[in-house]
């Protein structure tokens, strides 16, 4: 069994992404993974706490080259979407650059640069989006993505500010602003394009119930993660995305 | 066969890099005296199979988008200075034309841009230690706080077309008679001239073919 | 044997090979780029004739042909028989 040590850099009020992100690769068939997390403090999601939340990202990615991980996730995607289009490339390749040049050989993924190629994975261009941002950075959002060449046909902001609040959003309000999206001819639905609003048991769900391919902020970093490791990409029960390189057809 | 194959692609000094183990006094000198901008920095750690510690890397502009940058290592111990700089030490019976002849010379484009600087240094912890007029340039000289020489330096004129020929001419005879136990300056001459009567006609006609 | 030394044709260089013409046995000639100072005796140019400054005056020899350098000093270049 491959052992594979992911390092996540998470906003400190974060307890989504440590809940998700195991709970998705445990399913995997051929590898075990350990997480280890280093944290930047931000308890609201506003643009200023976000400002200064990457200001911690040198001192973060300094702890965890020390404990060697295979790959590293930049796990808050709202913090790079809201600095404006090519932010995730960009970051990546300061991080890339500060553990190359201390002879690290982790790979580096962030969570919004994975949705972007998750998107991809499943040749989506008009896709529709669930949010929990207040309206002016779900808008940001929106023009990432659509900046990234996708059509952003459809969206919902949930309007909660306090990120604490937001990893505790029932599913069903969740499922609920899903449902209500205008879906005729979309490729994709993100059903959750933020790594602290769960989502984990719905994607599987709503994927069967809307009839479109569901991914989440969440699966989307794991099937990064399990490109960036060269591992096949068949976890079962968490949206087509993640059964890529399944033999099993797909339900 | 690429097409690229006999380009000339690269683009300058990305960067030339040095340790440091006195970064307030490197800022101060190249930052604050010279004004060379600080352009990037990356902190890390000694992640590799060599174990070292922490260290910050950081770079200035030079000009050109080329960069001199510094590694400073955190808690690393700094050596003892006789002869030499922080990174190459030496004997005290190294002859000093031999200790200055590694050294960083960056370009101006004038009188007044030099005296410019000169002014700038000459103001500072760090003046001006020499002035020359060589053959075509002229530089002034001092050395900065890790003790590594600089140089700054501009053309008196500008580089003429033969003098392109001269140093490849010069280049060839030097690689034709470096394998010959003892050779000197006599062998390099002599065999310049050979290389002159082969091709300095040619070469002349190719000139005015193109002009 | 004829000595010849070559020096190549750039500003700083012309006051040198116009001090080296004057002697009568000497001939300054042209090959592409390059003045050749031609004569059967030895050469001798004198430094401050010529008004060459010191960095100019070191690294004005391009070639030696069927001479070598007995002197080369803040006096004078001399040429002899090789």
């Amino acid at each position: 069994m491959t052992h594979v040590r992911i390092g996540l850099v998470v906003p400190s009020s974060n307890v989504t992404v440590e809940t998700e992100m195991p709970a998705i690769l445990g399913r995997h068939p051929g590898a075990d993974f350990s997480f280890h997390a280093s944290r930047m403090r931000m308890a609201k999601v506003s643009p200023e706490q976000l400002a200064a939340m990457n200001a911690q990202r040198e001192r973060c990615i300094l702890e965890l080259g020390d404990a060697s991980p295979d790959v590293i996730l930049y796990a808050c995607l709202v913090a790079l979407m809201a600095v404006g289009p090519g932010e995730h490339q960009r970051v990546e390749g300061l991080v890339a650059e500060q553990l190359a040049t201390g002879g690290a050989e982790a790979r580096v993924r962030s969570s919004a640069g994975a949705l972007v190629e998750g998107l991809q994975a499943l040749s989506a261009r008009r896709i529709a989006l669930v949010t929990p941002y207040m309206r002016p950075l779900a808008e940001k959002v929106v023009a990432y993505l659509e900046a990234e060449g996708f059509e952003v046909t459809d969206w919902r902001a949930l309007e909660v500010e306090d990120n604490r609040e937001v990893g505790c959003i029932p599913g069903d309000r969740v499922m609920d602003a899903a449902r209500s999206l205008d879906l005729t001819g979309v490729d994709a639905l993100v059903i959750s394009a933020c790594v602290q609003m769960p989502s984990l048991p719905l994607v599987e769900l709503a994927e069967q119930e809307l009839g479109v391919p569901v991914l989440s902020a969440a699966t989307a970093g794991a099937y990064s993660i399990l490109r960036a490791a060269g591992l096949p990409v068949d976890i079962p029960g968490a949206g087509s995305l993640l059964r890529a390189d399944s033999l099993q057809p797909t339900a | 066969m690429s097409s690229l194959s006999d380009q000339h692609l690269v683009r300058g000094v990305d960067h030339a890099a040095f340790p440091t183990f006195d970064p307030v006094g490197t800022v101060r000198f190249y930052r604050d005296t010279l004004g060379f901008p600080v352009v990037h920095s990356i902190c890390a750690a000694g992640w590799g199979p060599e174990d070292h510690p922490d260290f910050i890397h950081f770079f200035f502009d030079i000009g050109n988008d080329d960069r001199i940058a510094f590694f400073y290592y955190f808690g690393l111990p700094k050596p003892e200075v006789g002869k030499g700089d922080v990174y190459a030490q030496f004997g005290d019976d190294t002859p000093d034309w031999f200790v200055r002849s590694r050294h960083l010379a960056i370009h101006v484009d004038s009188e007044d841009h030099l005296l410019e600087y000169r002014r700038r240094l000459d103001a500072s912890q760090w003046p001006v230690e020499m002035q020359i007029q060589h053959e075509t340039i002229e530089s002034i000289y001092t050395h900065d706080p890790n003790g590594y020489m600089v140089e700054i330096t501009r053309a008196l004129r500008p580089v003429t077309p033969q003098e392109d020929l001269d140093a490849n001419l010069t280049i060839d005879a030097l690689v034709d008679i470096a394998q010959r136990p003892g050779h000197g300056m006599d062998d390099l001459l002599v065999r310049k001239a050979e290389l002159i009567v082969e091709r300095a006609e040619a070469w002349q006609a190719e000139q005015e073919v193109s002009s | 044997m004829t000595h010849r030394l070559f020096m190549l044709d750039v500003p700083e260089n012309t006051s040198i090979a116009a001090v080296a013409s004057e002697a009568p046995d000497v001939t300054v000639d042209r090959l592409g780029p390059y003045f050749v100072i031609a004569s059967e005796k030895p050469v001798v140019i004198d430094r401050r004739a010529s008004g060459a400054r010191h960095a100019v005056w070191y690294s004005c020899v391009g070639g030696l042909e069927g001479c070598r350098i007995v002197q080369w000093d803040k006096d004078a270049l001399r040429l002899e028989q090789r």
